[in-house]
């Protein structure tokens, strides 16, 4: 057909800055991509709805101490998405054989926003695996009152200036509006979010499951959070077992970005204590 | 044949709300506190009333749709609308297009509901299947993900439930159904007419032109509907047919007056806002994530950012004239224009003429309904100036004698053991005449 510019495969764009190249893991038929660096005590993040690709300043200062993996979850980054990833039991179980191939035993485990997601549901399956669980602005539990703000009715401005805080860390972090490839890959990766998270967007069992967990938790809020309201992180905190529960002033749903440092030192520092 | 078909389509908005400047959009957001039920009540009978009066004035079928949560087409439930169509018209068939088949939980109610349609209407249904617009799944619990995948599935589970004996089991990806058996089963065999509307995407086309359906193109420029009908020409070729003439029909909002500047001062207004107001919606009410593929997503974005097409709410009425998204004229000019659209262009069918827009108030709707089928349907028409429905036989009996005629007895019928009739099964229209239950007395006397 004529007026359409068919395209077999979408070749995945680099973002501009921070951009490395990730190893793969070829689990259950499929490639996962991941980035890993330093030594010290083995320790996992599964990322938010975004950012992915790069090597990020906060990774670099986790892994200062820690022996740091990031892999990027199906749908995003370099990770395609299969058919059969339907839902969050599906990462469980692609993470399981990922951690058992690179020979991750026992780790820290640390979730971002939809990673906290994830990461709750991975701890409520294999909560044997876990050193020390840390979820940093999370989602994924049922919020009775006032479930927030509707992520997929922002538009992507807006989800960017909700998701800051600090305004010059957003426009240093802000996709270039007239990069098309970019545009197109953050579609993609919205795609995958929605596939995980569209309804509901949360799963009551959690709250049930998560009692197995006897590793130490915590639970990192941002005060200033105008996409996943406080009461997140809150319900969090009640619903895990041996949970502290954390607030960072003055920032947005992105401490990775925002604090960096301060959020680097909060983990390690509870990592180190975890595994005494 | 006649060369072309006109089909009365509403969309039946409330209109009763701000103007396109003071809202964010005219679905998923804006409040249903706009909606008054009293003047909903009003506007309901009034639209019924003129897609009945379609059938006196002649058009070749009357149509209806299904959207969600908005202001601009109020039929969240099409087929409760085409019941009572079936009730208030006696002839003309009647277009559902269409149900949007993956936003339900179990397919097979749409099944149901159209075979009883076609059963009550004497075969008078054609059955239109859409994914809804992307603004739908907001308001249900299926992610926009997985809409392709239900709306195949739930394709192929309605025909096979009109077409294979049940029950069956269906063990489907996204739909698992112990037993199907729907009951009744429709009319029209193998099934009613299916029509696929859309908007050029290369994956509907191929859809189409595998299943042998009717394509309608939905509110799109003149050139972008002759590429997407070309398409589907060559992917028909491609599997070894030629595309009938029927297999094509336009939805192109169209307004006749008596000139052409009367008819302009009429329709602006009106059509402008079923564009920019009715379609008022932000990207990401219309494409939230997953509702197309990257690949389509990316085609069309490209084609947005050549400046190829143009986002409808912000198309003006002289780029809605130029681009041919609409045709507004005298009889004469738009005899022309359909002309082009049937001769050139290809199409079998018009979605359009004699069809109200937006807020147009009745007496308009029937000023233009009434010069359409006078002055313009009789050109595209052979000398009788029927549709063509009427010159066929029509899909069911339309008396008892008639039926009792052309069918006979029925080949199974109730029968039962009755007291007094020994080990026989006596047929109930019987059961009540002693000589039938006990032929023993008829001797003797």
């Amino acid at each position: 057909m004529s007026y359409i510019d068919v395209v077999e495969k979408i070749d995945i764009p680099r973002p501009r800055k921070h951009y490395t190249e990730p190893s793969f893991e070829e689990v259950l038929g499929l490639p996962v991509a991941y980035r890993r660096e330093g030594a010290g005590e083995a320790t996992v993040l599964f990322h938010g709805a975004g950012f992915t690709r790069m090597w990020l300043p906060f990774y670099a200062m986790l892994a200062e101490k820690l022996d740091f993996v990031a892999p990027e979850c199906p749908g995003f980054g370099e990770t395609p998405l299969p058919q059969w990833v339907r839902g969050f039991d599906d990462l469980a179980i692609l993470y399981d054989q990922l951690f058992e191939q690179l020979e991750l035993s026992h780790i820290h485990l640390i979730g971002f926003s939809m990673g906290g997601w994830a990461a709750a549901e991975f701890a409520s399956f294999y909560p044997r695996r876990l050193k020390s669980l840390s979820l940093i602005t999370p989602v994924g539990l049922r919020l009775d009152d006032d479930p927030g703000v509707d992520i997929f009715q922002l538009s992507p401005p807006e989800v960017m200036d909700r998701l800051f805080k600090d305004k010059d860390v957003m426009r240093e972090w802000l996709p270039d509006g007239e990069d098309f490839d970019e545009g197109i890959h953050m579609y993609s990766e919205f795609s995958a979010a929605a596939r995980l998270m569209w309804a509901p967007r949360y799963n009551l069992k959690l709250e049930h499951r998560l009692q197995r967990l006897t590793c130490p938790t915590q639970v990192i809020g941002a005060e200033e959070d105008r996409l996943v309201p406080n009461a997140m992180s809150d319900k969090f905190a009640v619903v895990l077992p041996n949970c502290r529960l954390i607030r960072i002033a003055g920032t947005g749903h992105e401490p990775l970005l925002e604090r960096p440092r301060e959020l680097a030192a909060l983990l390690t520092t509870f990592i180190e204590e975890a595994t005494q | 044949m006649n060369k072309l078909r006109f089909y009365f389509f509403h969309l039946m908005p409330y209109p009763h709300i701000p103007p396109a400047s003071e809202i964010q959009s005219t679905w998923v957001s804006l409040s249903n506190k706009y909606y008054d039920p009293h003047r909903g009540h009003s506007l309901y009978n009034e639209y019924l009333d003129q897609l009945a009066a379609a059938e006196q004035f002649g058009f070749d079928a009357i149509a209806v749709n299904e959207h969600h949560a908005n202001f601009y087409g109020t039929m969240p439930s099409p087929n409760i609308i085409a019941a009572m169509l079936v009730q208030r018209t006696k002839e003309i068939p009647i277009g559902i297009i269409g149900n949007a088949i993956p936003l339900h939980g179990n397919p097979l109610r749409v099944a149901e509901e159209i075979a009883m349609l076609d059963v009550i209407s004497g075969g008078r249904i054609i059955s239109g299947f859409v994914r809804g617009i992307g603004c739908e799944y907001f308001n249900n619990g299926i992610a926009p993900a997985d809409s392709l995948e239900r709306f195949n599935e739930a394709h192929d589970l309605i025909l096979k439930a009109w077409t294979d004996d049940g029950p069956f089991t269906w063990q489907g990806e996204h739909f698992y159904v112990p037993n199907v058996n729907p009951i009744p089963r429709p009319i029209q065999q193998p099934h009613p007419p299916i029509w696929i509307p859309g908007q050029g995407s290369l994956e509907t086309l191929q859809f189409i032109a595998e299943h042998k359906y009717t394509y309608m193109m939905v509110f799109s420029p003149l050139w972008f509907t002759k590429m997407a009908f070309d398409g589907l020409r060559e992917e028909c070729q491609r599997l070894g047919y030629d595309a009938p003439k029927s297999m094509f029909n336009a939805c192109v909002p169209t307004y006749v007056a008596e000139t052409d500047e009367q008819a302009h001062r009429e329709a602006k207004a009106h059509l402008s806002w079923v564009f920019n107001t009715g379609l008022k919606i932000p990207d990401q009410f219309f494409f939230p994530p997953g509702y197309m593929s990257t690949k389509s997503f990316r085609n069309f974005i490209g084609l947005l950012q050549k400046g190829k097409v143009k986002p409808q709410v912000n198309l003006t009425y002289d780029e809605m004239i130029a681009d041919r998204y609409i045709i507004v004229g005298s009889p004469e000019t738009v005899k022309n224009e359909l002309g082009y659209y049937c001769d050139e262009v290809g199409a079998g069918g018009m979605i359009g003429p004699g069809s109200p827009y937006g807020p147009m108030p009745n007496w308009m709707v029937m000023k233009h309904m009434q010069i359409v089928s006078e002055e313009v349907m009789p050109e595209f028409r052979e000398a009788d100036g029927l549709p063509d429905y009427q010159r066929a036989e029509p899909n069911s009996q339309r008396s008892r004698a008639e039926l009792a005629a052309v069918k006979g007895k029925p080949e199974e019928t109730a029968r039962s053991r009755v007291t007094g009739g020994g080990a026989r099964l006596i047929e109930h229209r019987l059961a009540h005449v002693a000589e039938v239950i006990d032929p023993t007395m008829e001797h003797a006397q």
